[in-house]
């Protein structure tokens, strides 16, 4: 079961622990690579930070805002699955607050923002 | 037939009891000099008597017909207690009833003896006006004394004050001075004072200066002419306060103040005005204001009293008035606690000079309420003008701010050409439109929302207009290479198309047919209208292929919504007024704040 096939909810560092061995979507900013670059630490819209591992080590140095798609380890870190870079020489600049926000709104109303999985036809 | 014993000993100390039942022991006139007699009472209760009672002239028919005439019985329905400066209190007796008529009764009932709080000051004898020191008149039922309201905007009818002896060295209140007395004094604070101002006409030349005064008690216009300008004008600073004395009191021109009182004051060659070093406790200004929210239902050109956040401003520009006159102009936005923000303009000096950085409170009295974009304030010469006024009204509003305030966008009541004058916008769903019957008033409204263009007429969009500057009417095509144009009276050998662009737009609730002018129309199909027009007649496919673009694209519109009746049947109108990209973050925080709100209802 891929993690890529299921929804993957967003979230940042206060809802680790509420997903463990759960797929999800967390986005911050980079703070440190770890020397062998398997792994590298992102700091959420709050403030926190949380591990991002990853199976091959980096080629490139790694910083901005990057989006990490994976499994929650039982530790709390994120095993990542893919992860992309969002661009920030482009277009207005990311605001991590305000992604908190949302997130934070997206998790208070479940009933408003349910996490299923999409009939397909 | 029982009195309420006890009740003397009460009033004397302030309490007044539930209509005492009192007998009248002794009822004296004392003539007013220049104003109406009053009437002093002594009243007693069966164990005491008291002698400061005074009758309210507007009950002085009671002791002219002998209805209050000695022995008879009463109750004293409605009274105020005043406490003198040297401690002595008079009680006024604003409403009373006889129950028994004098003739009725045998005697004094009981054996009342004459009632000390302690001062000694037990009067028996006929009062000598000498001695006596004036009393204060009243509001209803409230005392006057320091620590008044301060929001005292309504004015009660000022009672006749017996005279002042002795020179009146005592203060009383600005809403008690009328024309009948002479003799008073009052201690106020200058709040506004006009430049000298000069005449000549048949009669011969003169000059005068105005200015407001205000205390506790309420506010009163005074005017200096000729003697009185030399003699004052320089003296008399704007946030000082004075002794003022001796001044002839008139009826009030409203026509030429918004000052709150009937009456207004005339230096003449008696008056004395003497600074006075403390003034800690007398009010700065005397205000009456009006929520931000509650200018929409005041008439156009009132003038109002208004305090807010300053939550934007901008910069000064110069304009060029009918007659040539080069004047200075900003406007700032204001915002109270309804919610709503109003545009303010400034004039002059006053807009050079104005700083509205870092949000400081703004309070305006004598502002002028215009129908200008909805409804917008302008602060005109007679308008006073304080930034952060050291008054509660700006306490509250400044704690409300940087707790709430501060993150609401407000709702404006102004709305402004080109461009919101930052954030003052009236956000709305297309739904809304329907829902809260947008355009159904006199006049029409203004809101701004996101949506997405989901048809686009191409047919007809485009006509020929008059080439001239700044005309824009359709021009006849004469058929001879000539066009005419009715309102300039001219035909011209072209013509420059515009746009008028018919569009549905749409959003989650609903979806609004709307026409876009020019500038809007070009903004959003991203070319301007004379290539269009070119396009038309020589590349459909390419004139088609712009429409193709256009459509689908998400933006932030700004509308006028009227509800207009063609023959019975009644549409409502809209027009785009200006169209721009979605600002995200903006959206994202306030979709975030109305989910918050809508979750906290």
């Amino acid at each position: 079961m891929s993690v890529l096939d299921v929804p993957r909810p967003r979230i940042n560092c206060s809802m680790l622990s509420q997903h463990i061995n759960r797929a999800v979507c967390f986005l911050g900013r980079v703070e440190k690579v770890h020397p062998t670059g398997k792994s590298f630490t992102v700091v959420d819209g709050e403030g926190k930070t949380a591990t991002v591992e990853l199976n091959e080590p980096l080629e490139e140095e790694l910083s901005g805002i990057v989006e990490v798609v994976g499994m929650v380890s039982n530790k709390g870190a994120i095993m990542a699955a893919t992860y992309n870079l969002l661009r920030e020489d482009k277009g207005a600049s990311f605001d991590l607050e305000l992604y908190n926000e949302a997130v934070t709104v997206i998790h208070d109303f479940p009933q408003h923002y349910p996490f299923q999985v999409a009939a397909s036809g | 037939m029982k009195l309420t014993e006890g009740a003397i000993a009460a009033l004397s100390n302030g309490n007044g009891g539930n209509d005492p039942v009192l007998q009248l022991v002794n009822i004296r006139k004392i003539e007013g000099g220049n104003g109406p007699a009053r009437f002093r009472v002594m009243m007693s209760d069966g164990q005491h008597t008291l002698s400061s009672f005074m009758l309210s002239t507007q009950l002085n028919y009671l002791a002219e017909e002998s209805k209050l005439a000695p022995n008879c019985i009463c109750i004293l329905k409605k009274h105020v207690t005043n406490i003198l400066k040297d401690g002595r209190r008079v009680v006024i007796i604003l409403e009373v009833d006889v129950i028994k008529s004098a003739q009725d009764v045998q005697g004094r009932i009981g054996d009342p003896t004459p009632y000390s709080d302690g001062q000694n000051k037990v009067q028996q004898s006929a009062p000598v006006p000498a001695s006596r020191p004036p009393l204060q008149p009243q509001n209803g039922n409230e005392a006057v004394n320091r620590g008044f309201n301060r929001d005292v905007g309504k004015k009660a009818p000022p009672l006749a004050m017996p005279s002042t002896p002795g020179g009146g060295s005592k203060v009383v209140p600005i809403a008690s001075l009328n024309p009948y007395q002479s003799k008073w004094t009052i201690r106020a604070r200058v709040t506004n004072k006009s430049s000298i101002r000069t005449w000549s006409n048949s009669r011969g030349d003169g000059k005068l200066f105005s200015m407001e005064l205000v205390d506790e008690s309420g506010e009163i216009r005074v005017t200096g002419f000729n003697q009185e300008v030399d003699k004052f004008f320089s003296l008399i600073e704007v946030g000082k306060v004075y002794y003022v004395t001796k001044g002839s009191l008139k009826i009030a021109n409203k026509q030429y103040t918004s000052v709150k009182n009937d009456y207004e004051m005339t230096l003449n060659g008696e008056t004395s005005i003497i600074p006075c070093e403390d003034s800690c406790d007398v009010p700065m200004v005397q205000c009456d204001f009006v929520s931000i929210g509650d200018l929409e239902n005041r008439d156009k050109d009132a003038i109002v009293d208004v305090i807010g956040v300053c939550k934007t401003v901008d910069e000064v520009t110069r304009l060029t008035t009918k007659s040539n006159r080069e004047v200075s102009k900003r406007t700032l936005g204001l915002m109270d606690m309804s919610g709503k923000v109003v545009s303010v303009t400034l004039w002059g000096e006053e807009a050079e000079k104005f700083d509205g950085s870092g949000q400081p409170i703004i309070a305006i009295k004598a502002a002028k309420l215009s129908d200008f974009g909805g409804r917008s304030l302008s602060a005109s010469f007679s308008s006073t003008l304080m930034i952060n006024p050291d008054i509660p009204e700006a306490y509250k509003l400044r704690g409300w701010y940087d707790k709430e305030g501060h993150a609401m966008d407000g709702m404006s009541l102004t709305e402004l050409k080109g461009g919101s004058g930052g954030g003052n916008t009236n956000w709305k769903a297309l739904a809304d439109v329907k829902n809260e019957h947008l355009g159904h008033g006199d006049k029409a409204d203004y809101f701004t929302c996101i949506a997405t263009i989901v048809y686009l007429r191409k047919e007809n969009c485009l006509y020929q207009a008059c080439p001239s500057q700044d005309c824009n009417k359709k021009v006849v095509d004469q058929q001879n290479g000539m066009f005419r144009c009715e309102k300039c009276d001219k035909e011209f050998p072209n013509f420059k198309y515009r746009l008028i662009l018919s569009a549905n737009i749409a959003d989650y609730g609903d979806n609004q047919w709307v026409t876009c002018f020019q500038e809007s129309a070009e903004a959003i199909l991203g070319q301007n209208a004379a290539y269009l027009g070119q396009l038309k007649d020589s590349n459909e496919v390419a004139f088609d292929e712009v429409f193709q673009q256009a459509n689908f694209n998400t933006f932030v519109f700004r509308n006028r919504v009227k509800l207009e009746t063609y023959n019975d049947e009644s549409r409502i109108k809209a027009t785009v007024l200006d169209v721009k990209p979605v600002d995200h973050k903006d959206y994202s925080k306030r979709l975030i704040m109305s989910i918050r709100k809508m979750a906290a209802q």
